[in-house]
């Protein structure tokens, strides 16, 4: 489980702008990590059931390390090398270091549907996931990347909304949340309030699904009770979920969710 | 948050641009307040855009980056706030709060959009059609729409002082235009009105019942920057102009247009300009 880009990332959207540079190709160096286990990349997707947000920095950069290294098209062809990059790119706290990750992440992602993981919606997932993360801080980049975005997620909807637990679902319904509104972008209040009521409905013990439905309910429906009703459900399921590192990540988003929702009615 | 770097090129670069600009008179950096009265954007979004296109700006303008900030409001009460408090010298602002505030602020038009090759634009009202005949027939219905966040340019301009929009109609203020045609065209809304890119944009949106306009306004010009005349010099009104004219046909900036549906930024055309004003002097 992850539950990635961060309704931050999403805002950054909503008002996404033009431009549309190709995204960097640096490589993020780890260090130490002479003490890695000895893992081939099939004992690595054997064990990848048990990677998520639970797992040690470290481990998780032995992970990539492993799929960097490999050309075992089987591992490749997954979405499990993206999920990795998503991962250390979530707990970066330097952009540079989280935008690199995250582009590899993309550029992982796009390699797994070139090797046989086309008909994987993990593969368009973290796909739409990490390259939302790598345009965070660059809103001249990413109205380019609204139109992927979108087809990504409904693609992974397609083949699979159950991935992170209803991540497709999540996303999708931020983006049409926070995107430009018609006439001039995809942004529909309706479509985001009846992905994410889905993502609740389906996912209930995701805690970003009842924050993201949260801001739905505000910004669309102007309803503050339902919305801080979200929000509180949201942030009981993150105390009390196996949320690992992620905690603290979402916790800070959930701070910034509650602010807003405090603000007077527009 | 942005890091701090002593000397970097862009720090050295942005010198040797501060150096060998003229001196404006107001005061760097410049703040801009940005009014979107009704408008689907947050605060925070906004931001993130205004940020981004002020950046643009001060590149085609050539002044140092970071010159100017913005401050962003959807809200007509918090932008008539904003105005008093600020003071700004430059401002984006819709055409009912330019003349409510022009007076007050000093307030004159430096550049409008284009779009779909115009400056100007008119407002309809929509209804199901054979619905209702006449605006008369709407004495007490419900209408909706995004562009119903300041009831006296509804009452002066978009009717013409015919009658108060506030009083006359049950108005249903909504943020997403396409909201308020789907309970249209399911009958749960009586009327809905559009400013003129949104009607232009209708046949793209799959409605199950036809729609006819029933009642269409005066044209009005579309808004861009205004500057308080008392702040800035013409000069300063002239550089900001050129450097927001310039603005779509940069690589990023033409994104950013195309973003927002604006073709480009032109000066802004006073003689469309004066019968609006008149027309709002004519219904105080």
């Amino acid at each position: 489980m992850t539950g990635m880009m961060s309704p931050r990332l999403l805002l950054a959207l909503g008002m996404a702008l033009g431009g549309c540079a190709s995204l960097p190709e640096q490589t993020v160096r780890f260090q130490g990590l002479s003490d890695c286990p000895s893992q081939t990349p099939r004992a690595l997707l054997s064990q990848q059931g048990n990677i998520g947000p639970g797992s040690s920095t470290h481990a998780l950069q032995c992970a990539l390390t492993v799929a960097r290294e490999t050309r075992d098209p089987v591992l490749l062809g997954t979405d499990l090398p993206a999920r990795l990059a998503l991962h250390l790119a979530e707990r970066s706290q330097d952009s540079q270091t989280r935008e690199a990750l995250a582009n590899e992440g993309v550029r992982l992602a796009q390699q797994a549907l070139k090797q046989g993981g086309a008909e994987n919606g993990g593969v368009h997932y973290y796909l739409a996931a990490n390259l939302g993360l790598a345009i965070h801080d660059h809103p001249l980049q990413a109205a380019d990347q609204i139109s992927t975005l979108e087809r990504e997620l409904q693609k992974a909807i397609q083949l699979s909304s159950t991935v992170d637990d209803g991540g497709p679902l999540r996303l999708l319904g931020m983006l049409y949340l926070k995107a430009p509104p018609w006439p001039t972008g995809i942004g529909d209040g309706d479509k985001a309030l009846e992905l994410l009521n889905g993502a609740v409905d389906k996912f209930p013990d995701h805690p970003l699904n009842h924050l993201f439905l949260a801001q739905a309910l505000w910004e669309v429906e102007d309803n503050a009770r339902m919305a801080r009703q979200q929000w509180n459900l949201g942030l009981e399921k993150l105390n009390k979920g196996p949320w690992g590192y992620n905690r603290a990540i979402w916790n800070r988003e959930f701070q910034t969710v509650a602010q807003e929702l405090d603000e007077p009615a527009r | 948050m942005k890091g701090k770097f002593l000397l970097s090129p862009r720090v050295l670069g942005a010198l040797l641009t501060l150096t060998s600009l003229p001196q404006t008179a107001w005061s760097s950096p410049n703040e801009i307040v940005v009014c979107y009265p009704g408008g689907p954007v947050g605060e925070n979004e906004a931001d993130t855009a205004m940020a981004a296109m002020l950046r643009v700006v001060e590149r085609v303008g050539e002044w140092p980056a970071d010159s100017f900030t913005s401050i962003f409001s959807a809200r007509s009460d918090e932008c008539r706030n904003l105005l008093d408090s600020r003071k700004p010298s430059f401002a984006i602002a819709s055409l009912g709060l330019f003349l409510e505030q022009r007076d007050a602020h000093h307030l004159t038009p430096i550049v409008q959009p284009r779009m779909k090759g115009a400056t100007s634009e008119r407002y309809r009202l929509l209804i199901r059609q054979g619905q209702f005949s006449s605006l008369d027939d709407l004495k007490g219905k419900s209408v909706s729409g995004t562009v119903l966040d300041e009831p006296e340019f509804l009452e002066k301009i978009v009717f013409g002082g015919q009658i108060n929009p506030a009083t006359y109609f049950d108005l249903k203020p909504t943020r997403q235009a396409i909201r308020a045609l789907r309970s249209l065209d399911k009958g749960e809304l009586d009327a809905v009105l559009l400013n003129g890119q949104q009607y232009a944009a209708l046949g793209s949106l799959p409605l199950k019942s036809p729609l006819e306009v029933v009642y269409t306004s005066v044209e009005t010009p579309l808004m861009g920057m205004v500057a308080n005349a008392q702040t800035t010099k013409a000069e300063d009104r002239e550089r900001f102009a050129k450097a927001l004219q310039k603005m779509c046909s940069d690589t990023d900036g033409k994104k950013l247009c195309e973003l927002f549906g604006v073709e480009a930024f032109v000066p802004a055309n006073a003689a469309a300009i004066e019968p609006m004003i008149k027309l709002w002097q004519k219904g105080k």
